[in-house]
Order: structure tokens, then C-alpha cells, then sequence
């Protein structure tokens, strides 16, 4: 719990309502499990970080919440509704827009493609009406483009909208992914490990940045990181993956200081 | 002039359409799929006119004129000797309805098959489309139907059709690169597991790039079995895929002129040697090379093309700096 | 259907899918180690036929540049088989310099290599026709020398004749298979190949000589698909060049049944597709050519990753 929402319940006031829930998610491959009946909430507005070592399954759990993998059993739910058994479009639509780990810009268009093409699931005009410029296609062209513009000045590459996304350098490249992922106007954001790569200011940076969207753009965001001390200073709340399982769950002060946290990070970090 | 229109016309209509069919291939690779369906749905275009013009509303040579009988009853009556224009029309749009409904039938289960499992999947329809048209009676069987009328008195005559069509299906296409749906495709093809993050339908958008296609490959069978005046299963076959991949392939992949300049130098191309071939004085073995080397021209082409220009020879950034100057201004920019 | 007739049809799609099978064995060589169906297997297999059928100096016809001509030499037919194969090995390996190589170099998408492969089968094909034209070429009468044309099998009334062209197919093709396997599972050679179709990069990094091996899975499946030719050559002639792309076009359905990149796989579908198309019924033989595609995209529909599921599956 953030120590505003504990005030809070102290107080008797009720806490933030959920975002999203998940319920003894589990994901088998053949013998293997990769996730084991892993259940959490991340609260409205939270900053929700998901850590552990290499392996420990937590970009199944995404992917998992994501659309892209169906649980073998358990479920997660978004604002109350099932979402596991949902496409990935569909999940778009839902509210819930990601970032990937390996990312996943439509490299040979420009900056200012990647986003306007994440304005879809927020238009509506079809073949004939865009064809033939009818005026809601007309309206809408206008109102994508100046969107996604905005997105861009807001990560600061509006003077670069045409460049090809996959020219821009590796930073550029994450917060421009970042930037097509908001521009889908998400409620509830999932960030994987977007600071991968990043050298210590960047990640400063980065930090800084996430917790102004959030602010700016009412998020809920769930990220997946491996860098400990960013999770630290940017997260509300911290799940700790280990062999699928999770193992520790709560803020970052009492996770740091887990002994089963410490053990599965021997070493690392 | 006249003489030139005379005895080109025809090669100069087969071009144009040669272009479109290069369209119809190309629309679905705009979402990604790879596909040689098109002389499928060519085919079956071609045998809607057919049997339309030659059974529905056929020929009286009595009263010269087309007339469309239900039982001993006749309902319209349409003067020849010339085809009608007004049922070329319909016939394009039955042969879009068929080939639209039939591209959705196969496109739902066969679009979920991704890359070489797809291609797969459209050369076997074609393949099973040849041997049907081969054994059904409706279709003429293995003979096909022959005389087809004809709605112009001369084969350049076809050109009040086919110019308009060309450069309807150009606009159009232009047009869909650059709208919404457009960019839903291109998406698709960039990174379709980024484009379904984003929110795009997959099937729904496949799907819809390869009924377009599919229409588009019908009108142009409709007109070409009028044009060619028989029609049968030898019209639809992989070669012509090949053909149409060749197209698309060197004139272009990314940008909506390519497969029209493709079509229209690549269909030329073998009558040009074949020209050439005529010119007294060549040994007779290369002047037999360039008059049946159609196929190995083309074949060539695909793999010259795959090495050392996969995107073709019209690429879009030959444009992209008028197309820079041609969209809205960036806010902040000068 | 008398039981004689049944077993008939029976030896005769084990015969015909036996082919079928060493046919698409090839296509499964590559596409374990590249991932790519090579299209110009096809033209391969044709090009066996025309090579035994020219080494046995039979004369070419009266269409094509090489109209009327034969070659001087009167190989008997197995060993002109064996020859046309070796030499569609060596055209296999060309293919693969000119056509796939330049292509892995640059790390093109396989779809392209695809196409290109498409390229180079209808480049030969349509080479071959305008050398030689497009007529129906049989083989030379007996061509398996001594034996009779046909071996009656069955016990006192109930005889059962059967082409010995068909025993001498399936006894080819089940001796290369078995080869092929023994191969594959106990020499170096053959183990280092499975390595690269399991994981090309860890191979490479263990020393194994990824390039030549590439170059030998090609002459092998060039030197199967020559032989396939050859075998069907003689069984039912040669309906002109495009028999081969009909040929190779069904190996693809045989291939997607199988599951692709699986060599047993590979030989469960091919005698399935033959049994399959000799119990066509007499009625419907027009649409015996459809029963492959219908296969093929059916599987493709239904089960893509073939019958025994071993195949590498992308799907949405």
C-alpha cells in the first residue's frame, strides 16, 4: 500500500478502487511451469513494479494479461471484467496498452506513423469514407495527426516526426514506444522493462517521465523491470517473481528488505 | 496513329490490365499476405461473363440482339450486335459480389496461416478452382465457353473501359496507403503482433485486404474474357501467378505505382522481344528464346529481383521528400 | 470392389506414394536446415526424368531447339537413373550458390527465398520445354532389362498382376529411405545435420562446417529428387515439363500432411496421398489431380502442423 492509501484506511476512507486483478494465474509449457498461481492487485493510479531474476516468468505473466498467451488456469480481470481470454486487440480496447521487451516500433515507418497508427482503436472512419475524404475521415485525419504530434513534442521528437522509427537511437526508440502506447489512450499502462539498455541518467530520466504520464495522463502502470534500485525509487508497490512463484508483494521498503527477495537476488545487483 | 492503335490496341488493353492484376496482388501484400489467389478469382471473373453473356443473355442472331429469357418468357431485350455496355457492368458487379463472397469463405481459415503456409494455401485453391472449372458442365468442361461477344468493335475500343478502371483502382490504392485502414495494414505487415497490441484487428483487416484483391482480379477476368472472347481453365493457372508476382516484385512492393509500372513494362516486355526476335538475321535459336522465353524472362526476374532489388524499382522514398512537402505541416516546423 | 482389384490399388498407391514420399523427403532436407520450401525441387525432379530419359539415348522429339537429336550414349535404364540423378545433385548445388546463397548472405526474409526458388523452377522448366518442347516422352520398353513386365502375386486363382515398374519404384525408394535414415541417425555427417536443423547457430558454434553441409543437403536433395523423376518417368512417361511443377506441387501437399521439416512425416504422407489417389473412384479420375490440393489445403485448414503435429507452426 502507498502510505497515502494506508492513511487513508486509517482514516476509514475507503482505498482506490482495483485496476486490475490477477487470480492464481498460472501458465504450464509441457512439464514445465512458468507461472505458478500468482495472484496480485495493482490499485487505480498505482505505479506497480514486477521483479525478479532472468526466468522467473514475469514476461509470461504480461503476456499473459496481454493477450498474447491464455493461462492454463486463473484469470485477470480489468475494472471487473475477464480479460484472459481476450485478443490482444481486444485488450487494446479495453484500455491496456503495452510496451515490449525486445521493442516492437513498425521500424520502416516514421516516428509519426508509429503513432497515428495507434489512434485506431480511437476512429472510426472505414475504406469509403477515407477513400473518398468524406468529412468525418477528413476530421479524423486531422485530429490523429495533431495527436499524435502532441505525443511527440511530449517525448521531444516532434522535430523528427518523419525519420523511420528504427534509425533513432536506442533511447529514442524506447520512449517512442512509449509514446505509440499512450497514444492508444490507455487507462492502465504495462511497460516491459523499458529501461533495458539505459545507462544511469537515462534511467533517472525515464523514472521522472513515467511517474509525469502517469500524473499527466491519469495511468495506472504496471512495469516489468530488472534493475532494482529504479523499481525502488519509481514504484508505489513491488511484486517479486521467483520460479514463477511470487514471493513477496508490497512497498518497496518492506520488499527490499524480504530475506526471500534477498536470497533470490544473491549476486544480481 | 491509327495504324499504331490498330495493331496495338490490344497489346496496349492486356497491359492495363496486366497492371491491375498486379494491383490485386498487391493489396494483400500491403497487409502482408503473400499470396497467389488472384488468377483463381481472374478466372472465375471471366467465367461470370462468360456464361452470363453466352447463357444468361445470349445471343439471338435472328433479331441481332442479347436477350435474356426465363423459360419461353422474355424479360429484356438488349440490341446488338455489339455486347452491351450497361450488362459489362453487371457483370463486373456480379463477379465482384462472387469473388468478394468466395474470398471470405477463404480467407477467414486460410488468413490465419501466416507466410509460406498461406501461399501454400492459395496456390492449392487455385489449383482445385482449374480442375473444377475443368469438369463442371457450367463451366464448358475442359473445352470451356467460346464465343464470347463482344461490347467494342475493336480491341482498343476496350479502353473506354479499361482507362477508367486503371485509374480507379490506382486512386483508390493511393488513397487506402494513406487513410486509416491503410495504416492498419501497413502495420499488419510491419509487426502484426505490435499492430494487435495497438488494436488492430488482425483477421478482420487481412481478410478485408484480400477480398479487395480478389474483386479487383474478378472485374479484370470479367473484361478479359470478352476482350480474349473464350474463356477456360488454362486462365487462371500458377504461371499467371508467377506473372503477376514478377510484377509486383520489380516494379515495386511498397509503394502503389510499382505494380502498375511492373504490370505494364513486364507485360510488354515479351512482346518487345518477340519484336525483336523478328528483326531478319538473328539465329534462330535466340530469336525462338525471346519469343516463347516469356515464363524464363520472368522467372529470372524473380530471382534477379529477391537478390538484388526486393523492395523493386519504385520505392517509396523516390518520393518521399515531395511526399514530406505534400503532408499537412508539422506543428512547429517550418 | 473385388479384393484382387483392392490389393491392386493398394500396391498401386504404395508404389506411387512410395515416390511421393522420397519426393518430399527432399523438400524436408532443406526445409529442416533453412526453413525455406524450396519451389525448385520441382524442377528438379523434372529435370531427373529428362536427363535418364536422354542418357538412355533416347531421341528428342520434333519440337525445341534440341528437336530430333539423342545423345550417342545407350545407358541402361538404372544406371542412366543414377546418372540423371547425380547430375540434378550438381544442378541442385548450382541453384543453391546462385539463387539461396546471395539470399542467406544479405539475411532475407525466407518468403523471399521462396519466391526466388519460384523463379528458378519456372526458368528450368520452361528451359526444358524450349529445348526439348513439350511432348509426351516415354521411357524405352523394358526398361528394367530382363524382368517381365508384370509379377503375379497371389496364390492359385486369385492373381494379382502388378507392373514391375511399380516393385522396382517402391524398391527404390524404400532402399533410399532406409539409407537416408541410417544416414541421418549414425554417421557424423548425418548427426551434424540434424544438429543444424535443431539450432543453426549453437551448430556453427560447435565447429560444424554449416556451408558445406547446406551444399551436401542440397546435392542429396537435388540427387532424391532427380531419382523421384527418373522412377516416375518410367512408370507412367513423360507428359512434358510441367508434369514436374504438377509433381512437385503435390509433394507440397504431401509435405503439409506429413508435417513439415519431418522426414517420417514426410513418408506417412506420401503413402497416405497415394493410397488417397488410387482409391479415387472410376467416376470422378477428372478431379484426381484436385486430390492433392484438396488435401493440401485442407490439412492447412484443419491441422497445419501435419498429421504427427512435429512441425514448426507460426499462427496468430
Amino acid at each position: 500500500m502507498t502510505t497515502h492509501a494506508a492513511e487513508q484506511a486509517l482514516q476509514g476512507r475507503p482505498m482506490r478502487s482495483v485496476a486490475l486483478e490477477a487470480e492464481q494465474l498460472t501458465r504450464r509449457f509441457g512439464g514445465l511451469v512458468a507461472v505458478n498461481r500468482v495472484s496480485f492487485d495493482v490499485g487505480e493510479g498505482e505505479i506497480f513494479g514486477l521483479i525478479g531474476p532472468n526466468g522467473a516468468g514475469k514476461t509470461t505473466l504480461f503476456n499473459m494479461m496481454t493477450g498474447l498467451q491464455r493461462p492454463s488456469s486463473g484469470s485477470v480481470r480489468y475494472r471487473g471484467a475477464e480479460i484472459s481470454t481476450l485478443r490482444p486487440d481486444e485488450i487494446a480496447r479495453r484500455g491496456l496498452a503495452r510496451t515490449f521487451q525486445n521493442i516492437r516500433l513498425f521500424g520502416n515507418l516514421s516516428a509519426l506513423e508509429n503513432v497515428m497508427i495507434a489512434r485506431h482503436v480511437h476512429t472510426r472512419s472505414g475504406v469509403i469514407g477515407g477513400i473518398l475524404a468524406l468529412p468525418l475521415a477528413r476530421r479524423e485525419e486531422q485530429h490523429t495527426h495533431e495527436r499524435a504530434c502532441e505525443l511527440l513534442d511530449l517525448i521531444g521528437l516532434l522535430g523528427r516526426a518523419h525519420q523511420e522509427a528504427r534509425t533513432f537511437p536506442y533511447g529514442d526508440q524506447r520512449r517512442l514506444e512509449i509514446a505509440r502506447a499512450l497514444a492508444l489512450e490507455p487507462t492502465l499502462l504495462l511497460l516491459d522493462e523499458p529501461a533495458a539498455g539505459m545507462n544511469t541518467n537515462e534511467k533517472q530520466e525515464l523514472s521522472i517521465f513515467i511517474r509525469g504520464i502517469r500524473d499527466r495522463f491519469k495511468l495506472t502502470v504496471l512495469l516489468i523491470e530488472h534493475h532494482v534500485p529504479l523499481v525502488m525509487g519509481l514504484c508505489d508497490r513491488i511484486a517479486v517473481l521467483n520460479f514463477g512463484q511470487l514471493i513477496a508483494l508490497g512497498a518497496p521498503e518492506q520488499v527490499r528488505q524480504d530475506p526471500a527477495v534477498i536470497d533470490a537476488y544473491l549476486g544480481a545487483e | 496513329m491509327a495504324v499504331f492503335f490498330a495493331t496495338y490496341g490490344s497489346l496496349i488493353v492486356a497491359m492495363m490490365l496486366a497492371a491491375m492484376l498486379a494491383l490485386s496482388l498487391y493489396l494483400p501484400l500491403l497487409a502482408g499476405q503473400l499470396s497467389l489467389a488472384s488468377p483463381g478469382f481472374y478466372a472465375l471473373g471471366g467465367y461470370v461473363a462468360a456464361i452470363i453473356s453466352t447463357r444468361v443473355v445470349p445471343f439471338d442472331s435472328a433479331t441481332q440482339a442479347y436477350v435474356w429469357r426465363l423459360g419461353a418468357h422474355e424479360i429484356l431485350r438488349f440490341p446488338g450486335p455489339l455486347y452491351p455496355v450497361s450488362l459489362l457492368i453487371v457483370e463486373m458487379l456480379v463477379a465482384s459480389v462472387l469473388s468478394a463472397v468466395l474470398a471470405v469463405a477463404l480467407g477467414l481459415p486460410a488468413l490465419r496461416l501466416r507466410g509460406i503456409y498461406l501461399l501454400l494455401a492459395t496456390i492449392a485453391f487455385v489449383e482445385i478452382l482449374q480442375v473444377v472449372t475443368q469438369v463442371l458442365d457450367l463451366t464448358g468442361g475442359a473445352i470451356g465457353i467460346f464465343n464470347i461477344p463482344q461490347p467494342f468493335a475493336s480491341q482498343l475500343g476496350y479502353a473506354w473501359v479499361v482507362v477508367p478502371l486503371l485509374v480507379l483502382s490506382a486512386f483508390f490504392v493511393y488513397r487506402l496507403e494513406r487513410i486509416r485502414v491503410g495504416r492498419a495494414f501497413t502495420a499488419i505487415r510491419e509487426d502484426e503482433l505490435a499492430a494487435a497490441a495497438m488494436g488492430i484487428n488482425l483477421t478482420y483487416h487481412k481478410v478485408l485486404a484480400f477480398t479487395m484483391g480478389a474483386v479487383l482480379a474478378g472485374i479484370v477476368g470479367v473484361i478479359s474474357a470478352h476482350s480474349i472472347n473464350t474463356w477456360n481453365s488454362r486462365q487462371g493457372t500458377f504461371d499467371a501467378g508467377i506473372a503477376y508476382l514478377a510484377f509486383v516484385l520489380i516494379g515495386g512492393s511498397r509503394t502503389f505505382l510499382g505494380p502498375i509500372v511492373g504490370g505494364i513494362v513486364l507485360y510488354a516486355l515479351p512482346e518487345v522481344l518477340r519484336g525483336i526476335a523478328a528483326i531478319p538475321g538473328l539465329p534462330p535459336a535466340l530469336a525462338q528464346l525471346l519469343k516463347d522465353g516469356r515464363l524464363i524472362i520472368y522467372g529470372l526476374l524473380l530471382v534477379l529481383g529477391t537478390i538484388f532489388f526486393p523492395q523493386g524499382l519504385i520505392r517509396p522514398n523516390l518520393f518521399r521528400r515531395r511526399k514530406f512537402e505534400a503532408t499537412r505541416q508539422v506543428p512547429g516546423q517550418v | 470392389m473385388s479384393l484382387p482389384l483392392f490389393f491392386q490399388q493398394v500396391l498401386n498407391g504404395l508404389a506411387i506414394g512410395s515416390v511421393y514420399a522420397m519426393f518430399a523427403i527432399g523438400y524436408t532436407l532443406i526445409f529442416s536446415i533453412l526453413r525455406i520450401i524450396n519451389f525448385a525441387h520441382a524442377a528438379i525432379f523434372t529435370l531427373g526424368a529428362y536427363f535418364t530419359y536422354a542418357l538412355t539415348g533416347s531421341a528428342f522429339g520434333y519440337n525445341g531447339l534440341l528437336k530430333n537429336s539423342a545423345l550417342p550414349i545407350h545407358l541402361p535404364f538404372l544406371l542412366a537413373a543414377v546418372v540423371g540423378a547425380l547430375l540434378a545433385g550438381v544442378v541442385s548445388i548450382v541453384i543453391e550458390r546462385l539463387a539461396f546463397r546471395p539470399l542467406r548472405e544479405r539475411g532475407a526474409d525466407p518468403l523471399l527465398s521462396l519466391v526466388s526458388s519460384l523463379g528458378v523452377a519456372v526458368v528450368i522448366v520452361n528451359v526444358i520445354q524450349y529445348l526439348v518442347g513439350a511432348e509426351n516422352y516415354s521411357y524405352p520398353a523394358h526398361p528394367y532389362g530382363n524382368l517381365p513386365t508384370a509379377i503375379n502375386f497371389g496364390l492359385g486363382t486369385r492373381r494379382i498382376p502388378v507392373r514391375t515398374v511399380q516393385i522396382v519404384i517402391f524398391g527404390v525408394a524404400v532402399v533410399i529411405m532406409l539409407l537416408l535414415t541410417y544416414w541421418l541417425n549414425r554417421t557424423k555427417t548425418g548427426k551434424a545435420l540434424r544438429a543444424i536443423a535443431e539450432d543453426a547457430t549453437t551448430a556453427s558454434l560447435l565447429g560444424i562446417n554449416t556451408d558445406r553441409l547446406i551444399l551436401l543437403t542440397f546435392f542429396l536433395s537435388g540427387m532424391i529428387g532427380g531419382l523421384s523423376g527418373a522412377l516416375i518417368g518410367s512408370s507412367v512417361s513423360i507428359a512434358g515439363p510441367y508434369f514436374g511443377i504438377s509433381f512437385g506441387l503435390r509433394g507440397l501437399a504431401v509435405i503439409v500432411l506429413g508435417g513439415l521439416g519431418d522426414i517420417p512425416g514426410a513418408i506417412v504422407g506420401g503413402v497416405v496421398l497415394g493410397l488417397a489417389e488410387a482409391f479415387v473412384p472410376a467416376q470422378y479420375i477428372a478431379y484426381k489431380d484436385a486430390v492433392a490440393f484438396a488435401v493440401l489445403f485442407l490439412m492447412l485448414l484443419l491441422r497445419p502442423q501435419g498429421l504427427l503435429g512435429g512441425a514448426q507452426l507460426q499462427k496468430v
